[in-house]
């Protein structure tokens, strides 16, 4: 049960049988057991698995459920004062106030969502660990420059550096010369851009009580340039903390996204987004329930999934973190 | 949102004939409309009124102000040389003037005599005299106040062309209380007409000037009044933090040394307090429910079907209230042909966009440019419509939007090209609703369309007032005027000469030579009928080349609560006026 | 120590000073609307579109406004006018920090009260249903949209449009100085909802340290000294549990004070995130270096006291 982490006896048990086994299991072969057995994050990892799929056949899906697509709008789902139907027989999620109908946009919605989460963990994890790397390993004034500039970045109130950049970019051809255009891609630097740094402070950590470790000590001692120490030594040894720190990252992104589509500097409309559905929902949702509670509910959904697989994957790499 | 429209008001003031029929004043329109418009004579003296608003005024400073709710608070704290009383839009009557205008020296003078007896606020305190107006209308020249109308309609004023806040030679006072007006050329009655803007509300020099000698003017921040009702200062006559909490609060007291004996306004109420800043549907629910409450801001489409299924006469439709339309970019492709966007006008689905406002209590489908109440209207076409076949259908006729499509050279009937369109249109329901409603209707003609939502500064600053910035439509914009006058909706948004590098007016840069010959002779006609004709059968010309396509001719719902006896301005969407408002006991 | 103190101290005025240049660099280079047309409105000639650049100083180089910027700022503490209403963005800071303090603290109050407790319980407990709900709450706490929960919490409790009107809606807040009883009801729903992803967090965070404390062996050695279970956990396990929670806490307030965005759009609280929101929307650059400055200045002075504090625990740290 990982999610209250196993009990002390239960772990206890678990060494025993990978020790009495007698056989020597790889650390993989350790983790993929230990998360195959937490039922919580097995089913955590298939709806994440079914959200995806979801988000990628979503036409299909929509088309299975016999709801029209997203972006059309019904003309007879609304009263004469321009009032949404609720849930009913054609609409099971009902319709917003232009008529489109809410279970296709919440299908299509965990498209942005996913991707944007997935792509901008990514891209801060790339980011972060470069920069944690870096600083960590080659100390001195790099490691001091990047910490401040770190620094920096965190002085910033980032939701507020999000909007800012976001509002700036989707606008025009967008920013950086036209490489960053308005949506999905704005988005994803704007996320990426405020999550890098806690990555970039946990690598730097690792990174430096790392190299003071007997075999890279040893490796740089037979000569290894920097490039193969660092790849061929710490890297590896790095996989286990980024998995969980990604893991840890991904359901703030998916909920960044979101707020930042709430703040109506997201993903612009007529594309789905969650965040922005809520928002549009936001002025009448005492009387349109359903287009509040349904969007907030995936997204809730989505999240809490990502955040029991997150739990379960820290679980499985360290059993003794107890957190 | 209307108020965004407001912004074109003072241009829309233009108006040459004297005498204009009233046209606008009662609900001719408003067929389904709720409370007729009240007079408010007789109303109980007494009471706090509070305004709530989710938008800030802009500027209490009457030679800045440009806004409709900036109009509204001066409308009862200003007295301008003429006013309209608020049921009676186009009927000039005087206020600080004593008598009507005095037209001589074939249009090339103005002559206007001012009520004696009239006081500023404290801690000016003393009488108006004729220079106080003659300083006024002078700092709108001055850069640090920059008025935005004041070159347009004093600008054939002598010596108007070298002004920047110094003293203009045009205009004269013989005496304390006589203003004579000397034009370069004969539109003093147009002169005499746009003295209803606040720029000509009088402003002592010797408390302002100070002020104004800031970059920009802080007049604003120490504005006094001359009307029944002031902005609450302190003893220095400092507004801002006292009266006036930016994004927060203002508050309108009773002007002591106002005199009820000089003025036709009734002034029930004994003040009036502004929420500012909360959310617009919040206010709306507190409004209906609540007593001595206004909504200034428009209701949402949730909130007029509430007020008109279950108090009806808590809200009011003011008629008259512009028209809205789509501009289309005919200056770049593909909204240069002319079949393309006759195409877009036959698919856009207009019933829709007036659905998502709130239905039919809100307006009118449109079908041209001129809307009801103002002059040539009827010649135009009325509610028919001109007799074009692509606005001929009000839900949209996809089977015509083909054909154009193809006449147009796209055998399929849809777009085949490779321009991704750029619309952007106005964040915020329901204005957002009705850019989607546009954007749809595109994408379902072929197009690939890049749509964005913004605030109202951005929209005209940045995209659709630039014709740099090369949008291809603009869904949400539309034109108010203030008079009957029929140029005032026409010209500057669809003349070719008016096409600017920067806040340009002519959103759709229609540049056609006949239309621009016609306004030309348009603008010299005189005399009622004949201006109605000219103007009218201008509407049909601009309707003709599909350079936009007009949607609804507004018709502004305002809520307020049961116990409030609302007065609306009909001249200014229809805002509760302060001066003649009053509670129910 | 003293020179420990100022060093920190002079970084963060850096800090500061860097942050004034990046907000620059973002909200001014990529600017969203034009001031000058917002001001002059949309029939100014280009003359007069001219003259009000001018005004504003808008036509000068950019080095030459950053700088006047920060001669203005550090000479006269004077943050400058907003482009939107003219008013000084000192004022508006002042008139919106109280609104903003309110909604911080009492949440913070709520979500010490609330997550010490469950985080000590659910490890003490572990295991077990107490255990089960917490983390299971605490879970769902961290995974829902904040302004979602708020949405769902005026839905309920609303007494404009809840089902159960109980307390005030959105848009109720007045200032302490007002009416104490109308601010007290009308912040208890947004306390809560803040609060609640705050509790989840911590609540989970100590609930992990305490289990990790109350194994360590100086705790076993209490155990079988006799003290008594309570005092072995409340004394020596939470003591040792709480410190990271403490820094965090001290950080995480430093970051509400900036203005917590989402939560005040819900519920129509005017403090500074609002502010800073609607300062980007309009394109109100000076408003938005005032707010941006106002929240790096909380999150740098609560990072300085923060480190301040481990210094003054941990000598090691000042030699850093």
């Amino acid at each position: 049960m990982s999610v209250g982490a196993p009990g002390l006896l239960a772990q206890e048990d678990r060494y025993e049988r990978d020790f009495t086994a007698g056989v020597a299991r790889s650390p993989w072969q350790l983790f993929s057991r230990r998360l195959r057995e937490d039922r919580v994050a097995m089913a955590a990892l298939a709806t994440i698995v079914l959200l995806i799929l979801v988000a990628v056949l979503a036409p299909l899906v929509v088309k299975l459920a016999g709801a029209p697509g997203p972006n059309v709008q019904d003309r007879d789902a609304t009263d004469m004062f321009g009032t949404p139907l609720g849930p009913n027989g054609d609409h099971w999620f009902g319709v917003d106030p232009l008529g489109r109908d809410v279970f296709s946009r919440t299908v299509y919605g965990a498209r942005v969502s996913l991707l944007v989460g997935i792509v901008g963990t990514g891209v801060a994890v790339l980011v972060g660990v470069t920069v944690g790397l870096i600083a960590g390993y080659y100390r001195g004034w790099v490691d001091t420059l990047l910490s401040r500039f770190v620094d920096v970045v965190l002085s910033f109130p980032v939701l507020l550096l999000g909007i800012g950049i976001a509002s700036a970019c989707s606008l025009g051809k967008g920013c950086v010369g036209g490489a960053i255009t308005p949506g999905v891609r704005t988005v994803i630097l704007v996320i990426a851009l405020v999550t890098w740094t806690s990555i970039a402070r946990v690598v730097r950590g690792q990174v430096l009580s790392l190299r003071e470790r007997e075999f890279v000590v040893a490796a740089r001692a037979l000569g290894a340039s920097n490039r193969r120490v660092v790849v061929r030594e710490i890297l590896p040894n790095l996989t286990a903390p980024i998995i969980v720190y990604s893991s840890l990252l991904l359901p703030q992104t998916i909920l960044l996204e979101a707020a930042l589509s709430f703040l109506g500097v997201g993903v612009s409309p007529p594309t789905a987004s969650w965040g922005w559905m809520i928002a549009d929902a936001s002025d009448n949702f005492d009387t349109q329930w359903w287009y509040m509670v349904f969007p907030g509910a995936a997204l809730l959904l989505t999240v809490l999934a990502c955040n029991l697989l997150g739990d379960g994957l820290r679980d499985a790499l360290d059993p003794r973190a107890e957190r | 949102m209307p108020r965004l429209v407001k912004r074109a008001l003072p241009l829309l003031l233009l108006i040459l004939a004297t005498g204009l029929a009233a046209c606008g004043s009662s609900s001719d329109n408003g067929g389904s409309s709720s409370a007729t418009a009240d007079d408010g004579a007789g109303g109980h003296r007494g009471g706090t009124l509070t305004v709530l608003t989710s938008q800030d005024i802009t500027s209490l400073d009457p030679g800045i102000t440009y806004q409709s709710l900036d109009l509204n608070v001066l409308a009862s704290t200003m007295r301008t040389l003429y006013t309209y009383e608020p049921t009676a839009p186009a009927t000039l009557v005087p206020d600080l003037a004593a008598g009507p205008p005095q037209i001589s020296d074939g249009g090339k003078t103005l002559t206007v005599r001012i009520r004696r007896g009239v006081r500023f606020a404290p801690p000016v305190s003393r009488e108006v005299t004729a220079r106080d107006v003659k300083y006024a209308i002078e700092r709108g020249f001055n850069p640090n106040v920059a008025n935005a109308y004041a070159s347009t309609y004093y600008g054939d004023v002598v010596g108007a062309d070298r002004a920047s806040g110094g003293a203009i030679a045009g205009i004269q006072t013989p005496d304390d209380f006589t203003l004579v007006f000397r034009l370069t050329r004969p539109t003093a009655s147009l002169l005499a007409q746009s003295t209803v803007l606040p720029l000509s509300a009088p402003v002592p020099q010797e408390y302002a000037k100070p002020f104004d000698a800031k970059a920009p003017s802080q007049y604003a921040a120490h504005v006094v009044s001359t009307g029944p009702y002031m902005v609450a200062a302190d003893s220095d006559g400092k507004v801002l933090g006292e009266g006036y909490v930016p994004g927060r609060s203002l508050r309108l007291v009773r002007n002591p040394n106002w005199s009820a004996a000089g003025d036709h306004r009734p002034a029930y109420l004994d003040g009036i307090d502004f929420e500012i800043g909360g959310s617009g549907t919040v206010y709306g629910r507190q409004t209906l429910a609540g007593r001595g409450l206004v909504l200034a801001d428009p209701p949402t489409p949730a909130l007029v079907k509430k007020a008109y299924q279950e108090a009806r006469d808590q809200i009011f439709f003011s008629p008259g209230a512009g028209t809205r339309y789509a501009a289309l970019n005919t200056a770049i492709p593909p909204f240069d042909d002319a079949n393309v966007r006759k195409a877009v006008a036959a698919a856009l689905d207009r019933e829709q966009m007036r659905r998502v406002r709130g239905g039919e209590v809100i307006g009118d489908i449109a079908s041209h440019f001129l809307y009801p109440g103002v002059q040539g209207f009827e010649k135009a076409g009325g509610l028919e419509g001109t007799g074009v076949d692509f606005l001929a259908h009000p839900e949209g006729d996809t089977a015509l939007a083909a054909r154009y499509m193809r006449a147009a050279g796209y055998p399929s009937g849809r777009y085949t090209g490779g321009e991704t369109l750029q619309i952007v249109g106005l964040a915020g329901a329901p204005d957002s609703n009705d850019a989607q409603i546009f954007d749809q209707t595109l994408q379902d003609l072929g197009f690939k369309t890049s749509l964005k939502l913004v605030d109202s500064g951005v929209m005209y600053g940045r995209f659709c007032g630039v014709p740099r910035a090369r949008v291809h439509a603009c869904p949400n914009v539309g034109w108010i005027r203030d008079f009957a006058d029929p140029q005032t909706v026409l010209n500057l948004a669809f003349n070719g000469n008016f096409i600017f590098p920067e806040n340009n007016p002519n959103w759709p840069q229609l540049n056609d030579a006949a239309i621009n010959r016609a306004m030309a002779r348009g603008e010299l006609t005189v005399g009622d009928a004949a201006r109605a004709s000219a103007w009218a059968e201008i509407d049909r010309m601009i309707t003709a080349t599909a350079a936009a396509v007009p949607w609804l001719y507004d018709r502004q719902p305002n809520v307020f609560a049961a116990d409030v006896r609302c007065v609306p301005e009909l001249w200014n969407q229809g805002h509760c006026d302060f001066a003649y408002t009053s509670l129910k006991p | 120590m003293a020179a420990y103190v100022l060093r920190r101290v002079l970084w963060g005025v850096v800090l500061l000073a860097l942050v004034s240049l990046l907000t620059f660099v973002v909200f001014y280079v990529l600017p969203s609307a034009d001031p000058a047309q917002l001001r002059a409105g949309r029939n100014a000639d280009p003359a007069t579109l001219a003259q009000i650049r001018q005004n504003l100083g808008l036509d000068r180089p950019l080095t030459a406004q950053y700088w006047t910027f920060l001669t203005h700022l550090v000479l006269h503490a004077d943050l400058g006018f907003s482009y939107y209403s003219g008013a000084s963005v000192g004022s508006l800071l002042v008139d919106r920090l109280p609104a903003t303090i309110s909604l911080t603290f009492g949440a913070v109050v709520i979500w010490v009260l609330v997550a010490v407790p469950l985080g000590v319980v659910a490890a003490v407990r572990r295991g077990t249903w107490v255990d089960k709900l917490t983390t299971g709450g605490a879970l769902l706490g961290i995974s829902a949209p904040v302004y979602w929960l708020g949405l769902l919490a005026l839905y309920l409790f609303a007494d404009d449009i809840g089902t159960f009107p109980l307390l005030p809606g959105a848009g109720s807040y007045v200032p302490l100085t007002d009416d104490p009883w109308q601010w007290l009801t009308s912040l208890i729903l947004p306390w809560l909802v803040l609060a609640s992803t705050f509790t989840a967090v911590y609540a989970r965070l100590l609930r992990g340290n305490m289990i990790e404390v109350l194994s360590e062996d100086y705790v076993r050695t209490a155990r079988a000294k006799g003290l008594s279970e309570r005092r072995v956990v409340w004394n020596h396990g939470l003591r040792a549990a709480v410190t990271p929670l403490v820094t965090l806490a001290g950080l995480d307030i430093g970051l509400l004070l900036g203005g917590a965005v989402l939560t005040e759009a819900v519920f129509g609280i005017p403090g500074i995130g609002r502010l800073n929101y609607e300062a980007i929307v309009h394109a109100d650059y000076p408003v938005i270096q005032g707010t941006v400055l106002l929240a790096a200045c909380f999150v740098i002075v609560a990072n300085i006291a923060v480190d301040v504090a481990y210094a003054y625990l941990d000598p090691r740290v000042r030699e850093q």
